[in-house]
């Protein structure tokens, strides 16, 4: 809505100190400066994002064999339907997606509600510790879980021992690895979504609660029959945020497990490189790497036709 | 998890983070691997043909030292020169070579890469390297010939030059096995091994073995022993008698509780070190790892060759070891060659490499210097060089493939499904090399 009228403000706007000249020209010399300034950007676009796009999406439909590139057509694509590896990994992500998204939103969410609360003292304070874990290095918070985690001596276990329970087999079993990769993900991302989750809160005006409480709602009415309601569209950012960071999955358990072990907490994303950089397979990572593009956005999409319709009344 | 915090456009901003990290990773331009393996110019071998200007040189940990504290002698040697030499680190080594050959550009002059990952590079980038053969095929006869033949490929070509290798054995904790009255030279067989590994349990309450539950554990290293590795004639042979042999060993070992799961170097190290497990069997670099990362267990280990499958079948196997290869973008190909060959044929620095660095050399002449036979403190006084200069002339050579990295990742889902979720070895191989074979396009053996 703003983009079209904007040229043309442009156009009209300050009248030109030289001389006016021939209306082609006058209408062309914006344009150039339109390029001027958009063509960095574009020939970067053009670069390192439309050009790598094109090229996967053909390599998509080759295979290479000792240097040489053969066409194949779908048959990449036909691979991944018998492939234990790459169906485990989609297995996997969906046992995220079922269990860790919605437990960290609702966490986020109690979180959020928690800081919003006017008697709650040290709130920036609070704020900045939930939202820390985000802005940790990965690396480091992958290693300080593999350290918490260790099955001898691991601090989780020392605890554990010390209640009479006794050691569980963490990061080796693939049961508990992938218990563990949904807590660690849990602790690091609950903040951020909490932090947004705030940022929703805030936007709602006092009137509302106050509107609901001369209506006889107590707390829990209000926020399940007004507030929430109204936080619709920022629980929908960071339910779709979070699942495409969860299709993305790869640095925390690549750290933390490697995908493993037997294949327990391996991702789409872990196997692409594994496929790729390893394997040398480049074809097949190519094509699992577009199948991970159309999942991301069939599933946003679903999610935004199922959750957003509120937005457009 | 999340990606951005824009609010508008939530689709398009994900999308467009998804697919610039996802894709411009699988997007590589150009293929750098096609064609064939050009030649270094022959006259640079002429002993007449001087060589000069500078190399950069990738390697890394104890092999970048060496190469950094030899690199002088041969500068100084050949006026003139500069040896560069990079320590890129292991982890991301790989990447950073695959990538080069991929998009054709980007590589040093001398790279170092492990004799098991050669094959790989040489059957997807055929291209990729210079073809040494004209320069080094006379050394042939010098060097072990299991790592010969990793180095060599088809039509005679050759597209490294073998560094060190990793003849394996026995360690074993010298205290556990005297707790449960357990001889070590009577371990000929893996029964024997296995039989051992209870009575000890019993005694001690240590288990046998550590293994990484990410990895194939010693499954290439049992193959090896029987003379085959995951490919046979270049079709699958993950599912052959010798395979099924291998993987229900494993099996019992776990099912016997003889196996304690570390991941990782770090889990074998410090597992090691706190003296999780009784015995390790692997290569002979692994003597370096124990000399310096654990000087208190000074006299606690020794080394026996490794039990066999018969008892009198072959008693060693080769695990690491690495090659030094010429990529075709080298601009000076024969400085290149000429440090090669500094570093590698001579007896001298290849005893130093393996006295300083603890590299065990694929040159066969430096096996003989005395210094092998020496006793070694931290091993009690045995001569344990010496066990694996004798075990290295017997390392079975076999077929490592271009889809060898494929085949470990299949064939590590076949072995945890054995050892930790109790599956049965020869249905698990059997829809291993089911998969591989799809993967690969190619038959199976059995």
């Amino acid at each position: 809505m703003a983009a079209p009228t904007a040229p043309t403000a442009l156009d009209r706007g300050p009248a030109p100190v030289r001389k006016p000249s021939a209306a082609r020209g006058r209408r062309r010399r914006p344009r150039l400066a339109a390029w001027i300034f958009a063509g960095p950007a574009a020939a970067l676009f053009a670069l390192f994002f439309a050009y790598p796009l094109g090229a996967s999406l053909l390599q998509s439909f080759t295979s290479e064999d000792a240097g040489t590139t053969r066409w194949v057509g779908l048959d990449q694509y036909q691979r991944m339907f018998d492939d234990p590896a790459f169906l485990e990994s989609l297995f996997n992500t969906g046992v995220i997606l079922a269990v860790q998204v919605p437990v960290m939103i609702g966490l986020g969410l109690a979180l959020a509600v928690l800081l919003n609360q006017s008697w709650l003292r040290f709130r920036g304070t609070w704020r900045a510790v939930y939202f820390l874990p985000a802005v940790t290095t990965l690396v480091a918070y992958a290693v300080v879980f593999q350290v918490l985690l260790k099955t001898d001596g691991g601090l989780v276990n020392q605890i554990l021992g010390a209640i009479g329970v006794g050691p569980v087999d963490w990061l080796n079993s693939p049961t508990w690895a992938r218990v563990s990769l949904i807590v660690s993900l849990t602790w690091r991302w609950t903040g951020y979504n909490a932090v947004i989750l705030l940022a929703g809160l805030q936007a709602i005006g006092k009137e509302q609660y106050e509107a609901a409480s001369i209506d006889g709602a107590g707390t829990l009415t209000t926020y399940t029959r007004v507030i929430l309601p109204q936080l619709r569209p920022v629980v929908l950012f960071c339910v779709i945020t979070s699942t495409i960071g969860t299709l993305q999955l790869f640095d925390e358990n690549y750290v933390l497990t490697r995908g493993g072990p037997d294949d327990a907490t391996l991702t789409p994303v872990v196997y692409l490189y594994k496929v790729g950089f390893q394997q040398l397979d480049f074809g097949y990572a190519a094509a699992i790497a577009w199948v991970v593009v159309a999942l991301i956005a069939a599933i946003s999409a679903l999610q935004y036709l199922a959750f957003g319709r509120e937005r457009r009344r | 998890m999340s990606t951005r915090p824009t609010r508008r456009a939530v689709l398009a901003t994900g999308l467009a983070a998804t697919a610039s990290s996802l894709l411009s990773g699988c997007a590589m331009g150009g293929v750098g691997g096609g064609g064939r393996a050009p030649e270094i110019d022959g006259k640079a071998d002429d002993k007449g043909g001087k060589v000069s200007g500078r190399i950069t040189v990738w390697s890394w940990d104890v092999a970048a030292k060496a190469m950094k504290r030899l690199a002088g002698d041969f500068e100084k040697r050949h006026p003139g020169t500069t040896v560069d030499v990079v320590d890129i680190g292991y982890d991301n080594a790989y990447d950073k070579i695959t990538i080069g050959l991929r998009g054709g550009t980007g590589l040093a002059d001398v790279l170092t890469v492990e004799g098991d990952h050669m094959p790989r590079y040489i059957g997807n980038f055929p291209g990729g390297f210079y073809d040494l053969m004209s320069l080094g095929g006379r050394y042939g006869g010098d060097f072990e010939r299991a790592a010969w033949h990793t180095v060599t490929g088809p039509g005679g070509k050759l597209y490294a030059l073998p560094w060190d290798i990793g003849p394996c054995a026995l360690y074993y904790r010298t205290d556990h096995f005297r707790a449960a009255g357990v001889d070590p030279r009577s371990l000929l067989t893996w029964d024997d091994y296995v039989k051992a590994g209870i009575r000890i349990k019993k005694a001690t309450g240590h288990k046998l073995i550590i293994q990484d539950p990410t990895d194939p554990g010693i499954l290439p290293m049992l193959l090896q022993q029987q003379g085959q590795y995951y490919f046979e004639g270049g079709r699958v042979a993950v599912d052959t008698p010798a395979a099924v042999k291998a993987l229900t060993l494993m099996k019992t070992l776990s099912d016997e509780g003889l196996v304690a799961y570390e991941k990782g170097w770090d889990g074998l190290v410090t597992g090691t070190k706190e003296g999780k497990a009784a015995t390790t069997p692997t290569a002979a670099w692994w003597t370096g790892t124990l000399t310096s990362e654990m000087p208190e267990l000074k006299g606690r280990f020794e080394v026996v060759p490794l039990p066999g499958f018969t008892a009198d079948g072959i008693r060693t196997s080769n695990i690491g070891g690495s090659t030094l290869a010429v990529p075709a973008q080298s601009k000076n190909p024969r400085l290149a060659w000429a440090f090669i060959e500094f570093l590698l044929t001579g007896k001298n620095n290849q005893v130093s490499m393996l006295g300083r660095e603890g590299l065990f050399p694929a040159y066969l002449p430096a096996l003989d210097d005395p210094y092998l036979s020496e006793r070694q403190d931290y091993f009690g006084g045995q001569r344990t060089l010496d066990v694996f200069a004798r075990l290295a002339r017997n390392i079975p050579p076999v077929e490592y493939d271009k889809d060898d990295a494929k085949a470990t990742d299949i064939m590590i889902s076949a072995v945890t499904g054995v050892m930790l979720h109790g599956r049965d070895p020869r249905r698990a191989l059997g829809s291993a090399a089911g998969q591989l074979a799809r993967a690969t396009g190619r038959k199976r053996v059995a």
